[in-house]
């Protein structure tokens, strides 16, 4: 008896011992490894983000770069997996210790953010010092200044744009300079492209709720009612008319012409599928302009989004992420961050970030940087993403739809389209998404407790 | 006993087919690796071009040594707190006779069925305040007990003939002596294969790891692998392909070790 | 008589139980003690998490997870109104109609065979349970681009049998179906390992004193083989039935729970509802319902299921 519980005392202790003195001695390790000496009498600062791949390469670049520059803030940027995990668990940790100085949070957590009471509005450091935001892309800033108040600091932002393959436009006797801008223009092209060659389809639109609400935007369309959410929390979708209905009736047309490919919700089989021919034109994020002409063995253009022809284009809603900082923090701490912030906001940083990830560059002195006009040369179609951007006219529609239910409203529409794409009843589709979508909005303004 | 040289060409005939089918997504994996993205993205079976490229890449990336270090930590971890826990639970349910023991082993088996995705925010908050967040044991754990383990070995045990647990108990052998001295010896097998399933699946968490550290200091090689990916633009997939395969290598070897272990703890443990 | 007999008797009794009241008490401390370990760690990271989401699935909750309405059943009585979650539970029971069967006749056709003694068996076992090694992440990427529409290599194959391709993951009517598959795949590497275990752990006696008998091989399949392999397969089954429940990570790489939510298994819901809708309290509901569905099923398993099992 006795026996037995010695050893699984000791064997327990044995064990957990086992874990403390490796990780003691793992944690030294690192500590030295980030430099311990160096940031001795440093302010630390922790910053939490989602980038992966290449933007993280950037953006570490970015930070050493910030730190190397200085001698009193020390950055740490930790990845925290995609947006949905870092907000998880930056909802998790908020107000403790455990939270960081800044997170990085994709635009569509913006009102998910603010509603959590966890963060500093960054407005306060603006108005501490009188800084500038006028300096930085308005249609960027925009979307990120809510009751007038700006609550974070923008950073990688895209929009959508459509590529379309000008080797196939060329074959099919359509005008490779001349990309399609309406609704009905891509359905001609498509049906062209047909034409020439049975084995492409004309047009590809991933079943995405981003994308729906770009097209929505481009007509001038709102999401939700009391101003998109802007004026005062949303209690109703807004998009229950002909303008949400029609984009829709476009790719009912365009399966009817056989024109349209579905590639479902996954956006890598579709840019697969645009790279070894099978369809001419797609809708993407501006992000990935660089890597879509680099790997393309034809010659990809790059276009504005189409817009049905009887309305007028309007432009684009930012997408990507902004950078927020914690309350709580100690002051010295805080303003370290700001001070981080700011630095990425010069032109020749935002430069290298434009250039290297693709994302715009937030503040427009950075397109007058060598790096970029090189860039450029070397590609000329990058710049439309920009043009598109700077063509925006700045409005309600354009400023986004502001809602913290706004992931649960994109995963309905998406499974509206889907219905779409495999032959659904158009009406039908589309008056089961607003209903759903309203249910989500019901519910979600109850879940608050106001 | 000899087999007959058409009955062995029709199993290896089998095996081969089967083997193939089996592992061709994995080497599908292996040609990407070696793509460059524009041979990837165009959907090229066979490289063009051979390159290294992406597995320079893949080290470039982020501290992969370390992370491998870490995970191959945090795996041993679990995989001998899965090993003690299990092994004393599945005893005391086969070779232990008390009140209430059917139905301790049916809520056991129930906490199976606790979706993960459900407890791992309270599990997370657990953690943060018992303060260990970016540690081994932070890391390992919330899955010393698994009610899987005890389970596997619980089927196990109950193959051990009971009259060699009477005789024990007439010979005066305490409990623990048995357990240690007959049991463990005898499941050996199983033991391994717990083992080995332990240590895989810890190896392959992704989820909980990053939860509970937030910098690198006890990050595993999964999140590494997470990191190779993007969000808003085009995912390098031969860099992402070749660092999923930096990271399989270490568990295919650890499999082919564990099966000729297996197959030897079989001959030595045959006290049948 | 009969009194003077009975007093001796209920002594005896008396004194006899108190020993055995005793002996229970120590072996069931006993027990306890073996089992102390696993049910300490159990009540923190398992029931205190199940207690929670039991009380958050009366409640709406803010997007940190706290508690804002209680709702009392509204949540549950919600989610089965919604014609999506219907959906999802239609789903997750096909799901586990394909990937339980489909695994386990698989896996035990490959352990069958890879149960031969043979040169180079080795190797064979190795791959067979190489799928096990790869996490379900890499495993994705490689199935989505054998699902790829236009490249992935089933559709080329499909082609270049004269075949109409197949919209894998994009055709409701075959979504589920291609991520079974993928799941099977997945699963294979650990059943396998499992099945091939207790094959080898089937006494050799009994097939030889079989050959003996001049049985044929498939009679010594279905007659030593399967019984002796009950304990395994009843096990491996059990397992596969939990874990096909509980499925989550292809979902989110390879569908997202689309085509029209074709794919959104019971997991992927609560996944969605808790990160990214961040309805806490539509998520732990979701969780109770599946927490009793696979109680029930696993109850019903083991009633009928270990009776038929043979233990040595």
């Amino acid at each position: 008896m006795k026996q037995l519980f010695i050893f699984i005392l000791v064997a327990f202790s044995m064990l957990l011992s086992a874990c403390n003195s490796s990780e003691g001695n793992e944690g030294e390790g690192t500590a030295n490894a980030k430099g311990g000496e160096e940031t001795k009498g440093k302010t630390e600062v922790t910053f939490w983000h989602a980038m992966g791949g290449q933007a993280q390469v950037a953006l570490d670049e970015i930070v050493k770069k910030y730190n190397e520059s200085q001698d009193d803030v020390q950055v740490n940027a930790e990845f925290q997996g995609t947006y949905e995990e870092t907000l998880s668990k930056y909802h998790s940790v908020g107000g403790t210790d455990d939270a960081p100085t800044i997170v990085q949070v994709n635009e569509i957590g913006t009102m998910s953010v603010i509603n959590s009471g966890n963060i500093e509005p960054i407005q306060k450091f603006i108005d501490e010092e009188d800084y500038d935001m006028s300096n930085l892309e308005a249609n960027i800033t925009n979307y990120y200044k809510v009751d007038g108040k700006f609550y974070s600091m923008p950073f990688n932002s895209s929009t959508p744009v459509m590529y379309y393959n000008k080797d196939a436009f060329k074959e099919a006797g359509l005008d490779p300079e001349a990309p399609p801008e309406t609704y009905e223009e891509v359905e001609a092209a498509g049906k062209a492209i047909k034409e020439s060659n049975p084995e492409m389809k004309g047009f590809a639109l991933q079943a995405y709720g981003w994308l729906f609400e770009e097209l929505l935007a481009n007509q001038g369309g709102l999401l939700l009612n009391n101003d998109n959410g802007r004026d005062d929390t949303a209690t109703e979708v807004a998009f229950d008319n002909e303008q949400g209905k029609s984009i829709f009736k476009w790719i009912e047309r365009m399966m009817d012409d056989g024109t349209f490919a579905n590639y479902g919700t996954n956006s890598d089989n579709m840019v697969t599928g645009f790279l070894s021919g099978d369809v001419a034109m797609f809708m993407q994020s501006s992000a990935s302009a660089r890597d879509v002409i680099d790997n393309a063995p034809f010659e990809v253009g790059v276009a504005f989004i189409p817009y049905p022809e009887k309305e007028e284009r309007q432009g684009v809603v930012i997408g990507g992420a902004s950078l927020w900082m914690s309350k709580g923090k100690p002051e010295a701490e805080q303003k370290a961050a700001w001070d981080f912030l700011k630095y990425l906001q010069k032109p020749e940083i935002q430069a290298e970030w434009h250039v290297g990830t693709g994302y715009f560059a937030i503040n427009p002195a950075a397109y007058e940087e060598q790096v970029v006009k090189d860039a450029y040369n070397e590609m000329p179609q990058l710049q439309v993403t920009v043009e598109q951007l700077q063509a925006t006219k700045p409005s309600i529609a354009t400023q986004g739809a502001l809602m913290d239910m706004i992931p649960e409203e994109r995963k309905i529409i998406e499974t509206a389209l889907e219905t779409v794409y495999n032959g659904g009843d158009v009406d039908e589709a589309f008056s089961t998404a607003v209903e759903q979508v309203n249910a989500a909005i019901e519910q979600a303004n109850t879940a608050r407790g106001e | 006993m000899t087999m007959a040289i058409s009955k062995k060409l029709l199993f290896y005939l089998l095996l081969t087919v089967s083997a193939l089918l089996v592992f061709s997504p994995a080497i599908i994996a292996f040609l990407m690796s070696f793509m460059s993205s524009e041979d990837i993205l165009t959907g090229r079976i066979i490289p063009e071009t051979w390159t290294l490229d992406n597995y320079i890449k893949a080290f470039e990336r982020f501290p992969l040594f370390g992370y491998l270090i870490n995970s191959f930590f945090v795996s041993l971890i679990i995989m001998i707190g899965q090993l003690l826990l299990s092994s004393l639970a599945a005893y005391a349910f086969v070779f232990l006779e008390f009140k209430g023991r059917d139905t301790l082993f049916f809520i056991f088996i129930a906490t199976m069925m606790i979706p993960f995705e459900a407890s791992i925010i309270p599990n997370f908050q657990t953690i943060r305040g018992l303060d260990l967040l970016n540690t081994y044991t932070g890391l390992s754990l919330p899955f010393f007990a698994v009610a899987f383990g005890t389970f596997l070995l619980r089927q196990h045990f109950k193959q051990i003939p009971k009259e060699l647990k009477e005789a024990s108990e007439i010979t005066g052998m305490g409990d623990l002596k048995f357990y240690l001295t007959v049991v463990l010896p005898i499941a050996k097998t199983s033991l391994v294969t717990l083992g080995v399933y332990g240590f895989l699946t810890s190896w392959n968490m992704y989820l909980w790891p990053l939860l509970a550290t937030t910098d690198d200091t006890v990050r595993t090689v999964q999140i590494g692998l997470k990191q190779l990916q993007s969000q808003e633009q085009l995912n390098e997939w031969g860099v992402i392909m070749a660092g999923g395969l930096i990271v399989v290598l270490p568990t295919l070897i650890l499999l082919f070790l564990g099966q000729k272990k297996l197959q030897k703890g079989l001959t030595e443990g045959a006290i049948k | 008589m009969k009194e003077a007999v009975m007093i001796p008797e209920q002594y005896k009794q008396i004194d006899f139980m108190k020993v055995k009241k005793k002996q229970k008490r120590v072996r069931f401390i006993k027990g306890m003690l073996f089992l102390l370990p696993s049910i300490l760690l159990f009540s923190v990271f398992l029931f205190y998490p199940m207690a929670r989401t039991l009380y958050l699935s009366f409640f709406l909750t803010d997007n940190s997870g706290a508690t804002t309405v209680f709702v009392g059943l509204d949540n549950f009585k919600n989610i089965f109104t919604s014609p999506i979650f219907l959906k999802s539970l239609q789903s997750t029971f096909l799901f586990v109609l394909y990937t339980v069967p489909g695994t386990i006749i698989i896996s035990l056709f490959l352990a069958v065979i890879a149960n031969e003694k043979l040169t180079g068996i080795g190797f064979f076992r190795m791959i067979f349970s190489s799928t096990m090694g790869i996490s379900v992440a890499a495993a994705s990427v490689f199935w989505m681009f054998l699902f790829h529409p236009t490249m992935g290599w089933l559709n080329q194959f499909l082609e270049a049998l004269g075949f109409e391709a197949i919209g894998w993951l994009t055709n409701p009517e075959w979504a589920l179906l291609s991520v079974s598959i993928s799941t099977i795949w997945m699963n294979l590497g650990f059943t396998f390992l499992i099945l091939l275990g207790g094959l080898q752990s089937i006494d050799s006696h009994l097939y030889e004193s079989a050959e003996i008998d001049g049985a044929s091989y498939f009679y010594k399949l279905r007659r030593i083989t399967v019984p002796m392999l009950s304990p395994t397969l009843f096990f491996v089954i059990t397992v596969s039935f939990i874990n096909a429940f509980q499925t989550f990570g292809q979902i989110d790489m390879l569908t997202r729970g689309g085509p029209q939510n074709e794919t959104n298994l019971l997991v992927y819901s609560i996944y969605q509802e808790a990160f990214k809708n961040y309805q806490y309290g539509t998520a732990s509901a979701q969780a109770v319902i599946l927490f009793f569905i696979i109680l029930l099923m696993t109850l019903l398993q083991f009633k009928l299921g270990e009776r038929k099992v043979h233990y040595q």
